[in-house]
């Protein structure tokens, strides 16, 4: 029966072809439904000049008022300080605040104390200049809004349910590819994964459609499709891992839920931050206490048969600490606690003697630093220092140091440090544009295929075009991320929001590039996809800051 | 607000150099793949399950070598041409790294950028190669070879266009039926994976004497006045250098043809060690040639640190010289070409792509000696022939006019000497080169010269009858 055969075989390689194809329609339609469903732009409030009469659109939830350049609202007047008082939108009503001005701020001739609410038609005095706080259709010249959300077509985007129909779709094409693996054993074993995942998936939509009855949900999509992906592609491997893996997701995002809902009143947040530097400081600890040593690295906590990482947590800590609404940010003088909080957190890391996790911490500092400060010179500074640093564990740590004689080398100690590294770049370059189907590859026998190297695992069976676009799809957060920044409820959202997908795109580049000997091999996670408990707790945890940046996240109810 | 944004732009970057990134290494990629993917750990094409997609090798005239047939790779019928091709073709354990079917056997089975290996067998599209050898001339050369049971190499090739015509190499093994190999037999199966053509070097012995032949040739004004004493032996340095025989007052050309140690010692040291070693240099003897993604392995020729009687042995191919039999056939292939050499290839056509998937080039030439030099030594090679081996064994190279020079490498005292012979046709209707080594054997005149003579005149055969 040689035709029949070759008809199976013409079905299975449609199949390969098909899921590229698919995985970027996919991507597409997430990132096509992000731009929808948008409160046209228009002022929320106006400030009308009374001695010019000029009126200035008020567009943001939280406005700097000031003589700097960069305040939202620019007041050429000498007699106002550069950073003068911040208005900001909350439930209850419009506040206003003074940060510290020469002059004072003074609603109704009235001087403001900490923050004072400001009504239609109260006259806000600062400096010399005296506004008339006015309501927003009082502005009528059009507004230029960003590219991400200008010309959007009238479509609407695709229903959440069929986006995630698609998906659950695409997750049960790649379990039939895993089914007609080619030693064709436990052909079950994949459906009932496949069943578990749609499960988890399906219970996750309708909590967050039906319980917290939110309108979008293609944040959560683009994770779900990703987090599917990571646990399809371990049933092949080591079945026991692809549940575990799904159990860590599942506890991700109810953790994803959870950090939602606690900052969901940005003023209330810092009553958190005392409590949360224990809980992060306390982690730490207990990993250097009772955390057992692998590859020198005292990083791994062991529960009974499951193994647990503390520092990725802290990760989520850290930002939630590191962001604040405006007005805290611009009355607090200097990042002191912070910096306290980071040394202290760095030198239990260093004590941990873990390089990957103890280098993300540093990116993360580095951005949260800046994103709060915008001080280019403090990060130079800390960079310098850091640079210090990495020459002393390269004297001392010399097992480190060989991750480094491999880089960019990787072929001349293809049987040493550079091991890893060729087995991914010969098993890409095998798996062509299509891959050579899931369970098919080789990449898997290497270890940590399934953590460090996952990105060629993934190009490996499904092909350079699916890894590539998943790479992609994470990065692309970022654009998601810097669109919505300034239509946040709060500062304290966009910076923890920049600073998560700023993280996730570091960690992409760093498991992408090390994989590929473009970096040096890190052991650092890819999002979503590398297989490990607390790494794919901590990206979901990660993208709720992303979540909460998006205004429609609390303001929108189904 | 608009602060923050701003920031923001921070890691919008590092998204953009992300982006940068994977461009990059996506062009890594498309110009890299094919060696990626050639590597002898990939699981995706090793073992035979690699070459059961695999598609046909044939030889010059079309005769298939190894070809796959219902999942089965199958090798030709021949036994002498299986056996004497091995090396050249490779067998099913891919244990022989510098065979077509080891290098490349990712694009035999049909390996492409955009396909990868994920075909189904079904599927796949294979390439075939066919090879510049001649199956026939092969499988001559090899049953002479192999009749001593040595370690030996023959490689003959066409000096005009690098095509080579035969190459064998022993001890072999039947591909159809490769051994397996344990410590209880791994003596008897020394050295077999290796193909002595390309990988092995020996001592080269009076064929060495052309290198000294090319140097007196360029240095010694008088060459063809001078005569020389041989009395058999006679102490140079402190110390004695022996000849095979008494011959007397001799001139250059006899002591060429007659091979006379003395005078090719004497020459050594009368032009010195910076001489010696600069033509060595010249010739290549230190260098490697690239032959289809090969590095042919490094001839050795240094007498920086010798002393005037080690200089005098070196001069006839003792001391520490050591030549590649590939090497030495490119060498008689500039001499016959006027001072240049062409490149050898073993690769003539491919199906569809494949000659742009190996990276197949033109072959390059070799500018070793000027054609002055060649000419004189083409004139001391034929005498050497016609004066000498054509009267001590008639019929030898019938049909054509062959140039060359044997040799007897003495390479210490227990064993046998290496049996040499290299050398070049002058027809223009057959350019070929030639160099053939009998490890351990004995005389080269007895043990290399029949190889080379069925050889050439196999290969002369086929391209007179438009192979």
């Amino acid at each position: 029966m040689p035709d029949l055969s070759i008809i199976f075989d013409a079905g299975v390689v449609g199949l390969r072809i098909l899921l590229p194809i698919y995985a970027i329609v996919i991507v597409y339609q997430c990132y096509a439904a992000m731009r929808r469903r948008r409160r046209s732009e228009k002022p929320l409030v106006t400030l009308c000049n009374t001695q010019t009469g000029s009126v200035i659109p008020i567009l943001f939830w939280e406005n700097s008022i000031g003589r700097s350049k960069a305040s939202d609202v620019v007041v050429s007047d000498l007699a106002v300080s550069r950073n003068h008082c911040v208005l900001l939108r909350r439930s209850e009503g419009w506040f206003i605040t003074d940060v510290g001005s020469s002059g004072g701020t003074f609603v109704n001739g009235v001087p403001v104390e900490g923050r004072a609410q400001v009504l239609i038609n109260d006259v806000i005095t600062i400096g010399s200049t005296d506004f008339e706080f006015r309501r927003g259709e009082e502005f009528q010249a059009p507004l230029r809004s960003s590219w991400f959300f200008s010309k959007v077509s009238d479509k609407p985007a695709m229903k959440a349910w069929k986006l995630m129909l698609m998906i659950t779709l695409f997750h049960f094409f790649m379990a039939v590819e895993a089914t007609f693996w080619n030693d064709g054993s436990n052909p079950m074993s994949p459906m009932v994964l496949f069943g578990a995942l749609a499960a988890v998936e399906w219970g996750f939509f309708t909590v967050t459609y039906f319980a917290l009855r939110r309108v979008n949900f293609e944040l959560e999509s683009l994770a779900l499709f990703l987090t599917g992906i990571g646990v399809m592609l371990l049933v092949r491997q080591v079945e026991r891992s692809a549940y575990i893996q799904l159990i860590a997701a599942a506890v991700g995002m109810v953790m994803f839920c959870v950090i939602i809902k606690l900052i969901e009143d940005p003023d209330k947040i810092s009553r958190f931050r005392f409590p949360m530097m224990f809980v992060a400081v306390g982690l730490l600890l207990t990993s250097i206490l009772f955390g057992k040593i692998t590859k020198g690295a005292a990083n791994w906590i062991y529960i009974g048969a499951f193994s647990f990482q503390p520092s990725e947590l802290v990760k989520i800590i850290y930002i939630f600490i590191g962001a604040g609404t405006l007005d805290k940010l611009q009355t607090k003088k200097s990042l002191l606690e912070f910096i306290v909080f980071s040394v202290i957190c760095v030198g239990l890391l260093a004590l941990m003697g873990d390089f990957g996790t103890a280098l993300i911490f540093f990116v993360t500092f580095l951005l949260i630093a800046f994103m709060r400060s915008g001080d280019i010179k403090t990060i130079i500074l800390a960079v310098a220092a850091a640079a210090f640093g990495v020459t002393f564990v390269l004297r001392f740590k010399p097992y480190v140091a060989d991750r480094f004689k491999a880089w960019r080398h990787a072929w001349q100690y293809a049987q040493a440090e550079g091991y890893q590294q060729v087995h991914v770049l010969t098993y890409i370059a095998s798996g062509g544009l299509f891959g050579v189907g899931i369970g098919n590859g080789f990449l898997k026998q290497v270890a940590a295929s399934e953590s460090d190297l996952v990105f060629g695992l993934v190009a490996e069976e499904m092909g350079i075009i699916v890894a590539v676009t998943l790479a992609l799809s994470v990065a692309l957060l970022v654009i998601y991320t810097r669109a919505i920044t300034t239509r946040s409820r709060s500062t304290f959202y966009s910076i923890s929001a920049g600073c998560a997908a700023g993280l996730l795109v570091v960690q992409l580049s760093l498991n992408v590039f090390g994989a590929t000997d473009l970096l040096p091999l890190t052991g650092v996670t890819f999002p979503f996809i590398s297989c490990g408990g607390s790494s794919i707790m901590s990206v979901w945890g990660l993208i709720a800051f992303i979540k909460a940046a998006d205004e429609r996240t609390y303001s929108i109810k189904r | 607000m608009k602060r923050i944004l701003r920031r923001n732009t921070l890691i919008l970057i590092f998204a953009i150099a992300f982006i940068c990134g994977v461009g990059y290494f996506s062009f890594e990629l498309i110009v890299n793949a094919e060696s990626w993917v050639d590597q002898p750990y990939n699981a995706h094409v090793s073992g035979s399950g690699g070459l059961e997609q695999a598609g046909v090798i044939f030889d010059r005239n079309g005769y298939i070598l190894a070809e796959t047939s219902d999942g089965v790779r199958v090798y030709n019928e021949n036994p002498s041409v299986r056996l004497g091709l091995l090396h050249t073709v490779g067998d099913n354990s891919l244990n022989i790294s510098t065979a077509v079917q080891s290098k490349y056997r990712s694009q035999l089975s049909g390996y492409n950028l955009i396909w990868g290996l994920n075909m189904p067998q079904s599927m796949r599209m294979s390439h075939d190669i066919t090879l510049t050898v001649d199956a026939a001339t092969c499988a001559a050369a090899y049953d002479v070879l192999a009749s001593y049971g040595k370690k030996g190499a023959c490689v003959v090739y066409n000096y005009q266009t690098g095509e080579v015509l035969c190459s064998v190499s022993t001890p072999g093994y039947d591909p159809a039926d490769p051994p397996h190999i344990d410590e209880t037999n791994e003596s008897e199966y020394d050295g077999v994976y290796l193909d002595n053509v390309l990988s092995s070097t020996y001592t080269p012995g009076s064929v060495f004497k052309i290198v000294t032949s090319a140097a007196a040739i360029e240095n010694i004004y008088d060459l063809d006045s001078r005569t020389w004493n041989c009395t058999g032996e006679k102490e140079i340095g402190g110390n004695t250098v022996t000849c095979t025989e008494t011959h007397g007052e001799i001139d250059y050309k006899t002591a060429m043809s007659r091979s006379c140690n003395i005078a090719f010692a004497e020459m050594a040291v009368e032009m010195g060690r910076d001489v010696m070693n600069q033509t060595a240099k010249k010739l290549g003897i230190n260098d490697t040639y690239e032959v289809d993604d090969v590095k042919t392995a490094k001839g050795h020729f240094d007498v920086s640190k010798a002393d005037e009687n080690q200089l005098g042995w070196s001069g006839i191919g003792q001391y520490d010289d050591y030549v590649n039999p590939m090497q030495m056939a490119i060498l008689c292939g500039a001499i016959a070409n006027g001072g240049t050499a062409v490149n050898p290839t073993y690769i003539k056509d491919g199906s569809g792509d494949l000659l742009r998937l190996i990276g197949f080039k033109k072959p390059k030439e070799h500018n070793l000696m000027n054609s002055t030099t060649a000419s004189q030594l083409d004139e001391v090679m034929r005498y050497t022939v016609s004066d000498y081996y054509s009267s001590q064994r008639p019929g030898l190279f019938e049909g054509l006019s062959v140039c060359a020079k044997t040799g007897t490498a003495e390479v210490g005292e227990d064993k046998k000497p290496n049996a040499w012979m290299v050398g070049y046709s002058q027809d223009q209707d057959a350019p070929l080169a030639f160099a053939c080594v009998v490890e351990n054997a004995g005389f080269g005149f007895e043990y290399a010269c029949p190889v080379a003579d069925a050889a050439m005149k196999a290969a002369a055969n086929c391209l007179r009858n438009g192979g």
